[in-house]
This record gives structure tokens, sequence and C-alpha cells, in this order.
């Protein structure tokens, strides 16, 4: 078998399972912090009860979060030795950040948090609450500029011996690819987040029980998960879009499903690639609005697949459906956002139990679509491992054996396995007893 | 410039095995110290609120491994690969065990919990001694400095000394850490426990260094005197433990870690990875660095957050300090 094929597959199946519990920590640091915040304020003991019933939820998803992360980061040298050994000198020092500017920030205060979480909270519980939530948002970004680099590389120099080098960190990190990459992330983090909460709360009012918290948890999660589902459409997806157009337009091609260039080029809908005959297999689409989402121009040219050669095509179905999996779910997220809002305004939203049973079954969807969005920026940057300046088939450690690897996938599979398996086991049954029987 | 990017890794390693070290010595010896279910959980609510942190220094190390010196973490990550890997799953194994423990309750969910926490961090620390005892013997570089680090090669009788000793070591920081911690029963016993694996780390220090002294010849002035300090350290360490004064104990337990850390990183240096056999050259701290501007990017950005780390976890120390119940 070949190596960089396993390790590949490897990396894709430990990021993808990690990346699971990143969305919840950022998308539900906010709410710890609000519930926190609120308790610190109140003598309500049910939001006490809410705080460290959110903090709880997101401990565990943090822990396995931290436990899945660290495989990350080895890969890297484990697995990608020869990508580590050219481009360590860029890609090594925002992760070398994310630990020391971040982490740690989340780890040492969410310590605090958890262990402030019998008691009413006070100042120091609010105050980690923040640190956390600051933690795992800078944490994000240092990740995701990492990840912004490798598909747009800036700030560097290519040294004597072929390696490259940091030129200007701030060129690295002040990147227009990185932020508006960075800030799209977080509103994908936030739909999710929003939607766990309301999902959840609109659980406990179909239900009857958590009479004071339910309905409380469904108007805090409905107003976040509909302004970052807006946000997550325009600005931040339209400007990742115009990036994507400008820098990697095969990524686009693939993304689209557009084989021939074309001025006036359609938007598919729906529609399933035949790569072989270079066309899509029952399209619905909109003529001429590619060329306008693109260039801003209903009759601009827009280069299909076939402008480029082959050996620089990503793979088209993988690229095609996650793109498609995810604008469509987001479209979904902003439709049922909305309309929860305008019932909540109008105060019927908790008489509506068609829309509550909606946003409880929204809720795994958010991850599908985080997934499903990263999985276009990545698969769609193949062949390259860092855009234009190294493949990702030479990427790999010459001293690693297919085998080897694997071997630990096989290792990887079992272990995550059971660990989602007691996770899900863990979090439902938390959710089960509910805020008010909230073990502390 | 390389020079400074070597110690402050060495800093952040050493930061390591002192925090870490002490949580994974107390699940070490939580089967020797607790008898019953309640004992247990003290041991394990005395590192609760630091253990995360405490293992952040491992991922920030790496991280910084990565900016600093590439070609070192290339090399060394992909040829330690398989022990690596076992420390993934074992570091995910602990961190779980603690996270769960207490999301159930039921005495076998607990006694499970309590098996693997012991269980992988002991095995945590033998392979964290044999990694190291093998980085001081040094590994079969090839002509692009890579190498396979099978288990065959890298389980040798040196570097499972390493790992005995190092398990003694970290064992014997937990215990005082517990002594510090803890109050009744638990602290009794690891007072009690303090005694013998005092004894078995001095003799294994002995033989370590006796060994390391055969395999590696003449280190020089500064690492002898470095490994002079570190048998002072562990003298006034013992004397402290048959007192029973556990913040001097642990005080000075952190400080012989660090002796040692720095008497390793001394007999090593300049090299980051040295070749086997001993003194055949290996990857320096010359060689795996990057241009010096790029260097002084990365650690300035790192220094300056360590800083601040240290800062807030010290504030973060002092407001969780005390024993728990």
């Amino acid at each position: 078998m070949d190596a960089v094929a396993v390790d590949r597959m490897q990396f894709a199946f430990t990021i993808m399972f990690h990346y699971l519990f990143p969305i919840t920590t950022m998308g539900l640091a906010p709410f710890v912090a609000w519930y926190t915040w609120r308790a610190s304020r109140s003598a309500e003991e049910s939001l006490t009860k809410a705080a460290a019933f959110w903090t709880n939820i997101f401990t565990v998803n943090f822990a396995i979060g931290v436990g899945s992360g660290i495989p990350m980061e080895f890969q890297f040298g484990t697995n990608w030795a020869a990508f580590s050994a050219k481009a360590g000198g860029v890609v090594g020092q925002p992760l070398a950040m994310e630990g020391v500017y971040a982490f740690f920030l989340e780890s040492v205060f969410l310590g605090v948090l958890f262990y402030a979480r019998r008691a009413r909270p006070g100042g120091l519980a609010v105050a980690g609450a923040v640190a956390v939530w600051l933690g795992s948002w800078l944490s994000g970004f240092f990740i995701v500029a990492t990840d912004a680099w490798m598909q747009h590389p800036v700030g560097y120099a290519i040294a004597t011996g072929g390696n490259i080098e940091m030129a200007s960190l701030s060129a690295v990190l002040l990147s227009p690819f990185a932020w508006w990459q960075f800030l799209h992330v977080i509103c994908g983090a936030l739909v999710a987040g929003g939607f766990i909460v309301a999902g959840i709360g609109a659980y406990y009012v179909l239900s009857s029980r958590e009479e004071r918290l339910g309905p409380d948890f469904v108007r805090a999660g409905v107003v976040i998960a509909t302004i970052f589902s807006l946000l997550a459409i325009f600005p931040t997806g339209d400007r990742n879009s115009a990036n994507v157009t400008e820098y990697q337009p095969v990524k686009l091609a693939a993304m689209e499903g557009l084989f021939e260039s074309k001025n006036g080029a359609p938007l598919a809908i729906i529609g399933m690639p035949d790569v072989a005959h270079r066309k899509l297999i029952d399209p619905v689409v909109v003529p001429d609005v590619l060329s306008f989402l693109a260039y801003g121009n209903f009759r601009a040219g827009v280069h299909g697949l076939t402008s480029y050669a082959t050996a620089l095509w990503p793979p088209v179905e993988l690229t095609y459906y996650a793109y498609h999996v995810m604008v469509g779910l987001g479209t979904i997220f902003a439709a049922a956002g909305a309309v929860a809002s305008l019932l909540l305004f109008r105060r019927r939203l908790f008489k509506t139990r068609i829309v509550l049973w909606c946003l409880m079954l929204l809720m795994p969807f958010p991850y599908i679509a985080n997934e499903a969005g990263w999985m276009t920026t990545e698969v769609g940057r193949q062949p390259w491992i860092v855009y234009g300046l190294m493949r990702t088939a030479e990427a790999a450690s010459p001293n690693v054996a297919a085998g080897e690897t694997i071997f630990t996938l096989i290792g990887f599979l079992g272990m995550y396995f059971l660990l989602g398996v007691l996770f899900l086991y863990l979090t439902l049954r938390e959710i089960g007893k509910g805020p008010s029987e909230v073990h502390a | 410039m390389s020079v400074v990017a070597f110690v402050v890794l060495a800093f952040m390693l050493t930061a390591y095995v002192m925090l870490d070290g002490y949580d994974l010595g107390v699940a070490t010896v939580t089967p020797l110290v607790a008898r019953d279910e309640d004992e247990r959980r003290t041991c394990m609510r005395a590192i609760g609120p630091f253990w995360n942190g405490n293992e952040v220094w491992l991922v920030a190390a790496g991280g910084a491994l990565f900016a600093l010196f590439p070609l070192a973490y290339a090399s060394a990550f992909s040829g330690f690969y398989l022990p690596l890997m076992m420390v993934l799953w074992l570091l995910m194994g602990r961190g779980i065990a603690i996270e769960l423990r207490e999301h159930f309750p039921s005495t076998l969910w607990h006694q499970f919990w309590d098996a693997l926490f012991a269980l992988s961090s002991v095995l945590l620390i033998l392979l964290f001694g044999v990694a190291l005892g093998n980085l001081i013997r040094g590994v079969p570089l090839d002509t692009h400095q890579y190498f396979n680090g099978t288990l065959g090669f890298l389980l040798n009788p040196y570097a499972l000394l390493c790992g005995l000793f190092a398990v003694a070591a970290l064992a014997l920081h937990g215990t005082v850490f517990l002594m510090l911690r803890t109050e009744g029963p638990v602290a009794a016993r690891s007072s009690a426990v303090a005694r013998p694996l005092a004894i078995a780390a001095t003799a294994l220090f002995v033989g370590v260094t006796v060994a390391t002294a055969v395999m590696r010849g003449s280190p020089g002035v500064p690492v002898y005197i470095l490994a002079g300090l570190s048998f002072v350290a562990l003298g006034a360490l013992m004397r402290s433990v048959w007192r029973g004064a556990a913040t001097e104990a642990f005080a000075l337990s952190s400080v012989w870690i660090a002796l040692m850390m720095a008497v390793a990183a001394g007999t090593i240096f300049p090299y980051l990875v040295p070749a086997y056999p001993s003194g055949s050259g290996g990857i320096s701290i010359f060689t795996a660095a990057p241009s010096v501007t790029a260097l002084a990017s990365a650690l300035t950005a790192t220094i300056v957050g360590l800083v601040a780390v240290c800062i807030y976890s010290a504030y973060v120390w002092r407001k969780l300090a005390g024993k728990v119940r």
C-alpha cells in the first residue's frame, strides 16, 4: 500500500474525529461565560446550575479535544517528517504559539472554572470562563493561520538548502486569507454552539421539564445561531470564496463542478459529477450566478477544470460534495434560525411545537456542515500540501513504512470508536438528567 | 542564538517533567497510599485542577521544537514513531480516566478508571525514561539524518535502566506532592512510602550516573558540577523526607529533577539528536536551526508567551493551593 495514502487516511480520520470537539468548545465557550456571568450576578440558584451544567459538558468535550488534539501536532513530525523538515520554519511557529499563547490559557483556567463550579460563581470563576473562551478562540486562530499559510503561503523565504523559512511572522498571522477563514470557522462553531444550546432547550420545553431554564436556553441559542448562520454566509463565506477564486481557481472549479470554462458560468445547485465524461449528471443550475458570485459580474469568465492539467486537479467528487453539503446545510440553518427568531420575537415560539422539534433535530447537522467545510478546504488543496510550493506526495516521512502507519491507524480507529461511544453515552446521560440534577 | 533556543527548549521540557511529573507520580503511588474509594478520589483531586495545564508543557515543547529546530523535530518524531504513538494513546488514557471517572456512580466504573489511570501513568513515565535514555545513548541516524527506532533497538539495558529510574524518581516526586496536598491517612501513608522510594531512587540514580559516565565519557566540568549538585539536592530531599517536612521535600524534589534534566541536557549538548554510537556526531543545534531571522522571530514569540504563562500559572497555583479533602 502507498505510504502517503495511509498517512493521509490517518490524518483525515484523526483530524475529523478531533475537530468534533473544538467545534463544541469554541461554540459553547461564550455560553459558559454567559451563564457563569449571570449566575455571579444573581441569587437565583437555577443560573448557578445552568453554569455548572454547561461547564460540565464543556469540560468533557475539552478533555477529549485535548486528548485527540495532541496526535495532530505530533503527526506533523511522525508521519509528515519531510514536510516538517522543509516547511517547519514557518508552520512550526503558529503551532508553537498555539501551545504557548492559547492552550495554556485554556487549560490553566479551565482548572479554575471546573473546581470553582460547586458554589455560586464569583469573580474568579467569571474571569476563568472568559479566559477559557479567549483561549479556545485563540487556539482556533493559530491553527487556522497555520492552515491558511498552507493554502496561500505568504511571508516566507526559500533558504539555500531549499527549505521554506519564516520571513515575516506578521505577514503570516495577518494574512487576509487567514482572517476570513478564521472568522468563518468561528461562525461555524457558534452556529453549532447555538443549535446545541437551543436544541437541548427545545428538548426540555417539548418534554415539559426544566421550566425555568429550557426557554432560557432556547432564546440564547436561537439568537446566536441565527446571527452567526447569516454571518457564515455573508460576509465570511463570501470572502472565503473570493480568496479561493483569486488564489485557488482549480479548487473553485472542483467545488462548483465546473468542467468547461465559460463566460456567464452557471451555479450548480444539485447534480452529480461524472469526472470521466467531464460533466454533471442531472444538474439543476442557475445560469450566470457563479460568474456573479465569483467576480460580481454575470458575464465574467470562470475557468473550468479542463483549463488545467489533470495532475493539478483535486479529487473532484469529494470536493464538490463536501462543498455542496456545507452550503446546503448552511442555507437550512439560516432559514431555520430566521423562522425561530421571528417566532421568538412574536412570543409564539414556545407554542409552535413543530419548530421546537426542528431545533432539536437540527443539533447534529452543524457538525456535518463544519466537517464538510474543512473537507472542501483541505481536499480541495490537493495535490499540494503547501499550495504551489510542495506536493503532498513528497511530504511523508521517508523512514516510516505504510505498515507501521496502518498499525497505528487501526489503533486510533479502535480507541476513537470506544471514546466516541463513551462520550455520547455520558453526554446524553448528562443532558437527560438536566441542569436541575446537575452533578457538581 | 541557537544556544538560547536550546536552553528555552530544555527549560520547557524540564517544566513538563517537574509539573506533569508529579501528576504521573501521584497516579503511580495511588494504589500504595490509598486504600478505599474516597482516598483514591482524594489523590485524583490533589492533581485535579493542575494536570491539564501541566500536560500543555509537553505540547508546547513539541511545538517549540517544531518551530525552533524543524530538522530535529522531523527526524526525532518520525524516528520514534511507534513509541510516540504509544505516548499519545497513554496520554489520552490518563486524561480520559481523570475526566470520566466522576461521571458515573458505580464502584466498578471507578475501579476501571483508577486502574487505567495508574497503569497508563506508570507506562508513560517508563516510556519517557526510555526515550530520554535513548537520546543520551544516541540513535542510528542515516545519511539523510533519519532513523527508524524499532523497539528492538530502543529497549536496550541502558534505556530500560533510565526508564526504571524515571519511575522511581517521579513516584517519589508524586509522593511528596501528596504529602503536601493531602491530610489524614493518605498523607501519613505517603510519608511512609516516600522513604523506601527515596532509597530506591538513590540506588537507581547512582546506577544511571555510572552507566552514563561509562558510556558517554567525560562530559566536561559544568556537567560534573551539575551532577554533584543533583546529589546534594537528593541528600537534602532525603533529609526532609525523613523529617516529614512536606513543603521543603516537594521544593527539593523539584530542584533535584531540574538539576537532573540540566545534566541530561548538558550531556547531549550541542546535539539535539546525537548519533549512535556516541561520539559520531548527530543533529546539532547548529544544523537543525533555521536562519537567524527565522529563529529570532520564533524565539521571541516563545519567550514572551512563556513569561506570561509563568505569571498566570503562579497566580492560579496560589489561588488553588492548600490541602484537598
